[in-house]
């Protein structure tokens, strides 16, 4: 199993969390912030879609 | 504020006073178009099924003529498209497996099985992914070929496709015709998510002999995800309005008194408890008779969830649960089918008689209404609540 593919166990409403993706992305001379509220919106949408299918 | 604005506020809050088990100038009425209209406006259920402008211009013309106060939505239950870009295994719609206007039909199967436990209780939303998702869908076979991940592209597009078409018809509903919605957000019992779309009926019921540990451990680690699916998707953190929660193995008696206690209340009670922690209310969708655990489920927190009423006894419920929680139902769908509007209307009559006296009462059909069911009784059950419920 790569770095990569290693068990996140996300929380609710999450599928890859922003730490992790924060840790990717290395150097970040941005505002966190901006990026990560979008990211977790996203990220939340996915999250439905994944569950949708097991919650009908 | 404009007319159909104050007609919005007024018809809220009469939900909102019943849901606190107040009482409001009248019985408040909830009324869905279901499958039912289709056989009266010359289309098929396929046509109301794939084609949603279709379905929600159907629901846009009739509901001027219709006086109720809380709209559970139009005939589209689910979108097929969606589940024909990943070639799901899990229903067969109108149309496509089934005749074009027979209703849908869930194809119940061991999607997950009794050696997958473990992986999915280490990481549940990893495990549909990686597992789930592929079982269920022919076009997933080969995870990473161009047919998988096309079938993953179109199936998230029509997700929120279908999410943005029908946000759209509910606003249009709300401004022009002061329409509440029901609830947002959905969620179901922990053991319902294991055993209707996981390990199934049977694959579930011998778990409970064979290997109950791991039922209760899955169970704890569905619970957290019930409750953040209760309060997700669109509108879904709005704690005014209750979340959907279909209830199914729960029902007398699918389950011994031993198993329900054991095996299915404990983890649906967290759920509840911790959506009201978050101030979240849940529809308690009591399909089928409740009666025998009516104490237990008095044990929730006050005011935690609307209990529907569908077989379980009426009186009973009242006694046990009235004043506390709200209530909800009473009219039984089988005489919407095979009833008359005479004897609809002696129905709502008792039913408001039985549960409504003292407020905290949301008149509806008792369970989902099927597909022949008459119009003039669904006509005669709202006709008839406004002719009683006045307080």
């Amino acid at each position: 199993m790569s770095e990569k593919e290693k068990l996140l166990n996300p929380d609710p409403g999450v599928c890859v969390p922003w730490e992790v993706k924060m840790e990717e992305f290395g150097e970040f001379p941005g505002n966190e912030a901006i990026s990560k509220k979008e990211w977790e919106k996203l990220d939340d949408f996915a999250y439905n879609f994944i569950w949708f299918w097991v919650q009908r | 504020m404009n007319e159909t604005e104050m007609l919005y506020q007024k018809k809220l809050e009469r939900y909102m006073t019943a849901m606190d088990c107040g009482k409001p100038d009248v019985v408040p009425v909830l009324f869905g178009i279901g499958e039912w209209v289709v056989k009266y406006k010359g289309t098929t259920l396929q046509e109301i099924y794939y084609d949603l402008d279709k379905s929600n211009s159907i629901v846009s013309e009739m509901l001027p003529d219709l006086d109720f106060d809380v709209f559970k939505g139009g005939p589209s239950l689910w979108w097929p498209p969606m589940f024909d870009a990943m070639g799901s295994k899990l229903y067969k719609f109108p149309g496509i497996g089934v005749d074009e206007n027979s209703t849908f039909q869930y194809n119940e199967q061991e999607y997950m099985k009794a050696e997958d436990y473990d992986e999915f209780i280490a990481s549940p939303t990893e495990w549909l992914v990686n597992h789930f998702l592929p079982n269920i869908s022919t076009e997933l076979e080969n995870p990473g070929s161009y047919r998988s991940t096309v079938a993953l592209i179109k199936s998230a597009a029509a997700f929120a496709m279908s999410g943005g078409i029908m946000g759209a018809a509910w606003g249009k509903w709300t401004v022009e015709h002061g329409v509440v919605g029901q609830g947002t957000g959905f969620t179901k019992a922990p053991f319902d998510t294991l055993g209707d779309a996981l390990r199934g009926m049977k694959g579930v019921l011998l778990d409970l002999r064979r290997r109950p540990d791991k039922v209760l451990a899955a169970c704890d680690a569905i619970t957290p995800h019930n409750i953040n699916c209760g309060i997700a998707g669109p509108g879904g953190a709005d704690t005014r309005f209750p979340c959907f929660a279909p209830l199914h193995r729960g029902a007398y008696p699918f389950l011994n008194p031993h198993q329900w206690e054991n095996f299915y209340w404990p983890s649906l009670k967290a759920t509840i408890e911790g959506l009201w922690a978050k101030g979240k209310r849940m529809l308690f969708y009591a399909e089928g008779d409740w009666t025998p655990y009516l104490e237990k489920i008095a044990e929730l927190p006050d005011k935690s969830i609307i209990f529907q009423i569908d077989t379980t006894d009426p009186k009973k419920a009242k006694k046990i649960l009235g004043g506390r929680f709200c209530l909800q139902g009473g009219v039984p769908t089988t005489l919407l089918t095979y009833g008359t509007p005479e004897k609809v209307k002696e129905q709502v009559k008792r039913t408001i008689d039985e549960l409504a006296c003292d407020g905290g009462f949301i008149l509806d059909a008792g369970g989902v209404v099927m597909g022949d069911a008459k119009q003039e009784n669904m006509i005669a059950m709202i006709e008839a609540a406004r002719e009683y419920g006045v307080y």
